[in-house]
């Protein structure tokens, strides 16, 4: 037994152990337990990941004469120390006061440990075959998560479940289509094959594998499920989900097309029709807009929880778009940015639930001027969004760093300057965001609002101080990213623990930070050596209009918070894939209801002589 | 995890002569202060000679200062409020560093333009923060419009800084400056670029027709509404670092940076005289007005350029 196999076990295991002990109050920390240990083994397994090494697990049998292996590259390791950081706070949440309000904590638990398992299967992937078992268990597990809490969320889950079946669907076409043409799944007969595939093939499997992957990561034109699935997921899980699910939809999508041998192959591949345009280029505009797009839908939802799912999206077009560039640079920035993320979108669903906890909301509406009641949910949210948003000191700004520049260096403007658009509606959301639950007025129902309790406090803080830590010091989290760039094949990133030395303009990290914090010691002894003392007054002690305000006044300005923005590129959504999407919709129940209305209520035995009668006609 | 490997590279910290290093952090935000000083007098000069007044006395700008600290109501809404007080000229004094100016470009090497985009809107979120937190509607408002403004006009000025690194093939800023020396002016090598940049930056000032985040007579002028005293003075040395970030780092993008102060000083001038003179004869922009604006000629303009960069 290997430690894969032990990985395995163990994240199996867990599964069991949810099963039978859920119920208990322990559980949380039973979890936490359990996702350590198989934090540890991973961290074990740092130093057998080399480039052209794989670690194969003793879990194998054979279907139709092809032998199944799992086994786990560098790639697969990457993602599954995100996997496991992400349930390891999940649980760490919900074992303290947050679980006397759920409903089912047992499910949630079970869930959670199911997932967790379902994406070390899918990370463990050896050939298409498992990686199509994988992408099913995952879809599945995920359901479960989004589905259990009933209601509104089980038809977020629903809608979830048709779009991940009609990915299941082109992913096994994808499958067969290799089968039959190659004779085999292993992905390296693939990867040698790819550079004499014909160009028709070659389409339809780019076609193929992008929908079935896209779908899990909601890039465009399939964005439409993810926000709600995720939104309401109960507040642990939704941090999980959010902080990695999607990811997977990167995995396989990097795994399987992005190899330099991919990116070389995909930038010869020239659209029908419009042969200037090459499938990377594709590519990476539709990575491109699914980061501005989605971004500036969340810049319009009042629900936190929304707005967050929303943004999670154009993330992963900002992801997708490092990867598509295809430099060590690009791959770097890529993968960084989704190990980044996960840390501060894992910390900023869980504040986001704190105050749901204590307020009993999210409505962006319905909320204000909390800072002066949990100010550790504001420090969470204000390092969080700084990360979401891409400034310095936090991690965010990094990854996003990389990819500009590997933009810039392979001479793509156009594209820096779609990701930068993404950035900065990115910066008015968030500023919306943290501005309308915890700065302004506060409402007078939740003057006796206290702090979310330690237990809830703790792993998101610890999740947004390992931001900043890796915002300072980005050289630990390249040294993971070195790994899985590695396996993709791809050169390793020269960096250093402050950044990168790069001949077109360096970073260091450990100065930008330095500085500003240099720079903001100098302003606070600026503020306090100079000048009188300053009075401080209460929350409440305001005015406007010449005219002292109460708090019976409502006075928080909050509600369509960017009014000349919106009065520009408000009409500018018109729910175009909405309504493609309600069309098929449409069309399929209308569809079904004629099939039905067909067979059922007219008379089958008429069609049944009119087509005995064709057929006759035909064989005649 | 090995950290070890990593810790062993010789290179994270690099070669720096301390003393230089401290001359660029302590003298960086001084020389940044006092150019600043002269740029907000220079404003209120020329203003006032267009309207044919006699304008403040040469000290204006510091008595003005000494005056806002030495208030006694300072009223401090929280923490955050005076977190961001902190945080504005933190940002600044910052970006200040690692500017390369003639003399002193030590740490330039450490941060680059793109670096230097985001860093420069550290102290615009802190603004924005603090604001937030005295819970006055004006001042969520104001700061509704600054970020409104700040994404019209980052939308040009991104384009330009894009082109500008493709041209030079480089975002580190010392090399641009010495690049410059070496083949002539962005200024020539790229006019529209150049142009929409000038556009973007005047806008970037906060000056009219791009001052709707203030507008005094409609919003009580909008984030500065409830900062008094100290508050307010720190508002007034972060417009002194502003005008001089905003004109350093167009001299460095595209009138040929420094090589001493003489030639460098009289082109930071120039740059912001040239807003401060076109922002005497505008009314106010609405925000939906000026993001339209800025999204059409500067955004043309500045992809023009670029056309012809990657042509």
């Amino acid at each position: 037994m290997n430690l894969l196999d032990l990985l395995l076990l163990l994240s199996l295991l867990t599964v069991v152990l949810m099963y039978f002990y859920g119920h208990r109050r322990e559980a949380g920390w039973l979890g936490v337990a359990a996702y350590a240990i198989q934090l540890l083994v991973l961290i074990k397994l740092y130093s057998y990941m080399q480039s052209d090494r794989i670690i194969v697990a003793h879990l194998s049998f054979s279907v139709m004469e092809h032998i199944l292996i799992w086994g786990m590259t560098g790639l697969g390791w990457f993602f599954a120390v995100i996997s496991l950081g992400a349930a390891l706070f999940a649980s760490w949440y919900t074992a303290g006061e947050w679980q006397d309000t759920q409903k089912n904590m047992r499910l949630q638990h079970i869930v959670l440990s199911l997932n967790v398992f379902a994406m070390l299967i899918l990370l463990c992937s050896q050939d298409f075959i498992t990686l199509f078992i994988g992408w099913e268990l995952v879809s599945w597990a995920s359901f479960f998560m989004m589905t259990h809490s009933g209601g509104k969320a089980a038809k977020a889950a629903y809608r979830y479940l048709i779009y991940a079946m009609s990915g299941a669907v082109a992913l096994f076409a994808a499958l067969v289509l290799i089968m039959v043409k190659l004779g085999s799944t292993s992905f390296s007969v693939f990867w040698a094959a790819l550079p004499t595939l014909p160009d028709s093939f070659l389409w339809l499997l780019v076609v193929l594998f992008f929908i079935g992957f896209s779908i899990k990561m909601a890039i465009l034109p399939f964005h439409l499920w993810q926000a709600d699935a995720y939104a309401e997921t109960p507040g642990a899980n939704a941090s999980f989900l959010s902080a990695i699910s999607a990811r997977m939809g990167l995995f396989a999508l990097a795994l399987v097309l992005l190899q330099p041998v991919g990116i070389e192959r995909l930038q010869h591949l020239m659209m029908p029709l419009f042969t200037f345009v090459d499938a990377r280029t594709l590519l990476a505009w539709i990575a491109a807009l699914t980061a501005i797009i989605p971004t500036y839908i969340a810049l319009q939802q009042s629900d936190a929880r929304l707005l967050l799912a929303w943004h999670g999206i154009g993330q992963g077009g900002l992801m997708l778009l490092g990867i598509t560039v295809g430099t060590p640079l690009g791959v770097a920035g890529g993968l960084l940015h989704a190990f980044n993320y996960a840390t501060y979108q894992g910390a900023l669903f869980l504040a986001v639930t704190a105050v749901l906890h204590r307020t009993g909301t999210t409505d962006l509406d319905r909320l204000g001027g909390l800072i002066t009641r949990m100010p550790w949910s504001y420090v969470v949210l204000l390092l969080g969004i700084i990360g979401l948003a891409g400034l310095p000191p936090m991690n965010g700004f990094v990854s996003k760093w990389l990819i500009y520049k590997s933009l810039l260096d392979q001479g793509m403007p156009l594209l820096l300057v779609a990701a930068s658009i993404s950035t900065l509606g990115t910066i008015l959301s968030v500023y919306k965001l943290i501005h309308n639950i915890f700065l302004g007025q506060l409402r007078k129902a939740h003057y006796e609002v206290k702090e979310a309790p330690w237990s809830m406090v703790l792993p998101m803080l610890i999740l947004a101080v390992i931001g900043f830590i890796t915002g300072l010091m980005p050289g630990l989290a390249l040294s993971l990213v070195d790994k899985a760039q590695m396996a993709l094949g791809y050169d390793a990133l020269p960096h250093h623990l402050g950044g990168l030395e790069w001949k077109t303009g360096s970073l260091n990290m450990l100065w930008v930070v330095g500085i500003l914090i240099y720079g903001i010691a100098i302003g606070a002894v600026v503020f306090y050596l100079f000048g009188g003392r300053s009075h401080k007054t209460h929350q409440w002690d305001n005015y406007a209009g010449g005219h002292f305000l109460s708090a019976e006044v409502p006075y928080h300005y909050s509600h369509n918070f960017y009014p000349g923005v919106m009065r520009v590129i408000g009409g500018w959504f018109r729910h175009q894939t909405l309504n493609v999407e309600m069309g098929i919709r449409h069309f399929v129940q209308w569809s079904a209801e004629l099939c039905c209305r067909l067979s059922q209520v007219a008379h089958p035995t008429l069609y049944m002589l009119m087509l005995a009668v064709a057929a006759l006609a035909f064989v005649g | 995890m090995d950290t070890g490997e990593l810790l062993a590279k010789p290179d994270i910290l690099p070669t720096l002569n301390l003393s230089e290093l401290a001359l660029d952090m302590v003298l960086m935000p001084l020389v940044a202060f006092i150019v600043g000083l002269a740029l907000v007098l220079m404003m209120r000069k020329v203003r006032a000679s267009i309207e044919r007044r006699v304008g403040p006395p040469l000290l204006q700008p510091i008595y003005d200062i000494v005056k806002l600290y030495s208030k006694k109501t300072q009223i401090s809404h929280g923490y955050m409020h005076d977190i961001a007080v902190m945080m504005l000229l933190g940002g600044y004094i910052a970006a200040e560093i690692f500017i390369p100016v003639p003399g002193m470009d030590g740490l330039a090497s450490h941060a680059d333009l793109l670096t230097l985009m985001y860093l420069l809107m550290v102290p615009m979120l802190g603004m924005a923060l603090g604001v937030g937190q005295t819970a006055n509607p004006n001042g969520s408002i104001g700061i509704s419009r600054a970020l409104s403004a700040m994404l019209a006009y980052d939308v040009p000025f991104v384009i330009v800084v894009a082109g500008a690194a493709l041209v030079y093939g480089t975002t580190n800023l010392s090399e641009i400056v010495s690049l410059q020396q070496q083949q002539g002016w962005g200024l020539v090598q790229m006019p529209l670029l150049a142009i929409a940049g000038l556009l973007a930056m005047h806008a970037m000032m906060g000056k009219e027709p791009f001052e709707i985040y203030v507008a005094p007579a409609e919003i009580a002028t909008g984030p500065m509404v409830e900062m008094s005293g100290k508050y307010m003075g720190a508002l007034f040395v972060m417009q002194c670092f502003q005008l001089y970030t905003i004109g350093v780092l167009y001299t460095t993008l595209f009138l040929g940076g420094g090589t001493q102060w003489l030639t460098f000083l009289p082109k930071v001038f120039a740059v912001v005289l040239f807003s401060v003179s076109i922002t005497n004869v505008f009314g106010r922009y609405r925000t939906e007005d000026a993001i339209r604006w800025l999204w059409k000629w500067p955004t043309i303009i500045a992809l023009l350029g670029l056309a012809f960069v990657v042509a």
